[in-house]
């Protein structure tokens, strides 16, 4: 305690600073873990279910059990989409999806909107572990000059060059090196993982887009 | 039916909740295992006594060590004339007053012991002035060369009751603890040191080495330092004796 107590109103700042860093990246890579792995769950149990089920509107009733599923919101947002395209086109007598296909673009924009809502969603606070991740070393490093500037000025007044004056002020100066690595690793290393999953998710929604395109296309266009 | 699924995140203040929970728990780990937080070592000054100039017994060339003050010390109170063991014998007050500020009915009153009194107090006042005189000169002298401020405050090395082998073991281990610096634990060298009878180094020659080239040459840059500083040995020959350097003291060899 005596080596932090011990250091400068600037390296203590800095130490403030990186453990904040800190608390807040393990705060979002716990909140990542708990929601990817969520996701990657229900989607894998929602995808069962949707290839097992013959119709949508079962499906639909049934889609809050897969609620933290980004394959359930596209699900849901293309479904809505083509019911009211279905209902606009009974109620004009003709048949829009089978005349020119308008009716599969906006489905098939209604679900390119959910992905990227879903994906930006996923990717919320990703930014805030790429910056502790590449600052937090640099701010660490600054804490350490700064700390060494002002142990040998202290050497410099007290006129010992010996190791016992020298040693006690580099070590107060490397723990903010030490705690700005401390914040950075795990905050590349969670960014890293959840980029790779984020990744294995989008794939995942653009399948599902084409799936549900497909099937529209092959139920709803002829009719 | 089909309306949006609500999703909230509200997961982030949990996560929030539970990191600061970790960190605490880290930090207290920490501080309870004291890896991170080892005890701080406080330099502490360099405090010591001089050993050469230490009051003695009996001192017989030296004096004990005076404050760092140019000025000398205030004198001491003049000694109280003390009554002396005569007779019972009345004596008139006007007299008896000024040399004993004891009770005038004790004082003796006839004009002999009167006398006698009066020029035993006359013979004390002389002896405290000569002595009061010889202490005034000694502190002149002392202040003329200087000796106080050279190394520990007035050690010369030459007063009564000092060793010579004390006072270059006091200015080496002043040096050693600006030069220490080892790679081995518990390093021991012994080194003899030769000093001329001017106080000039003449050689130095490590008997025993514990293989710590680091410390050895911490000892050699000691024995440098300090050699600036070595006054001229009180015997005024040449001085030989052996040291045992480690990184903590020094302690004294063999001398010859």
């Amino acid at each position: 305690m005596a080596i932090i107590l011990g250091a400068g109103i600037i390296v203590k700042l800095v130490l403030l600073l990186l453990l904040s860093f800190s608390v807040v990246s393990w705060a979002i890579i716990l909140f990542k873990f708990f929601q990817v792995q969520r996701a990657n769950s229900e989607s894998e149990r929602f995808m069962d279910f949707f290839w097992k089920s013959k119709r949508f509107d079962t499906i639909a009733f049934q889609v809050d059990r897969f609620a933290h599923s980004p394959l359930t919101v596209l699900f849901n947002e293309g479904y809505s989409e083509l019911k009211k395209v279905v209902d606009s086109d009974s109620k004009s007598e003709g048949s829009a999806l089978s005349t020119d296909l308008g009716g599969v673009e906006n489905v098939s924009r209604a679900l390119r909107r959910a992905t990227n809502l879903e994906i930006t969603r996923l990717e919320k606070y990703l930014t805030f572990l790429a910056t502790t991740g590449s600052t937090s070393p640099f701010i660490g490093l600054f804490g350490t000059v700064w700390g060494i500037m002002t142990a040998f000025e202290g050497i410099g007044k007290t006129g010992s060059a010996s190791l016992a004056v020298v040693a006690p002020g580099i070590a107060e100066a490397l723990i903010a090196t030490a705690i700005g690595l401390v914040a950075a690793i795990p905050a590349v290393m969670a960014y890293n993982h959840f980029q790779h999953k984020i990744r294995v998710l989008i794939n995942e929604m653009d399948s599902f887009s084409t799936e549900f395109l497909n099937i529209v296309q092959r139920n709803f266009s002829g009719k | 039916m089909t309306s949006r699924i609500e999703k909230i995140d509200t997961g982030i203040s949990v996560g929030f909740v539970v990191s600061a929970v970790i960190h605490l728990a880290v930090f207290l780990l920490l501080l309870w295992s004291g890896r991170i937080f080892p005890q701080k070592q406080t330099i502490q000054e360099a405090y010591y006594v001089d050993v050469v100039t230490l009051p003695v017994a009996k001192p017989q060339s030296g004096i004990p060590a005076q404050a760092e003050s140019e000025e000398p010390a205030p004198l001491p109170a003049p000694k109280k004339a003390q009554p002396l063991p005569l007779p019972p014998i009345n004596v008139p007050k006007t007299i008896a007053k000024p040399i004993q500020p004891v009770k005038a009915e004790s004082l003796p009153k006839n004009a002999e012991s009167e006398a006698f009194a009066e020029r035993m107090a006359r013979l004390e006042r002389n002896s405290e002035l000569r002595r009061e005189e010889a202490i005034l000169e000694k502190l002149r002298s002392k202040i003329k060369t200087g000796a106080s401020k050279i190394g520990a405050p007035g050690a010369g090395g030459a007063e009564s009751g000092s060793r010579y082998s004390d006072y270059i073991k006091s200015r080496l281990e002043d040096a050693l603890k600006l030069t220490t610096s080892y790679t081995t634990k518990n390093p021991e060298v012994t080194v003899r040191i030769t000093i001329s009878a001017d106080g000039k180094l003449l050689r130095m020659k490590v008997e025993r080495s514990s293989g710590d080239a680091t410390f050895e040459l911490a000892v050699r840059r000691a024995i440098d330092l300090a050699s600036e500083k070595f006054t001229p040995p009180p015997t005024r020959t040449i001085f030989e004796n052996g040291f045992v350097f480690k990184p903590k003291d020094i302690s004294n060899g063999a001398s010859r």
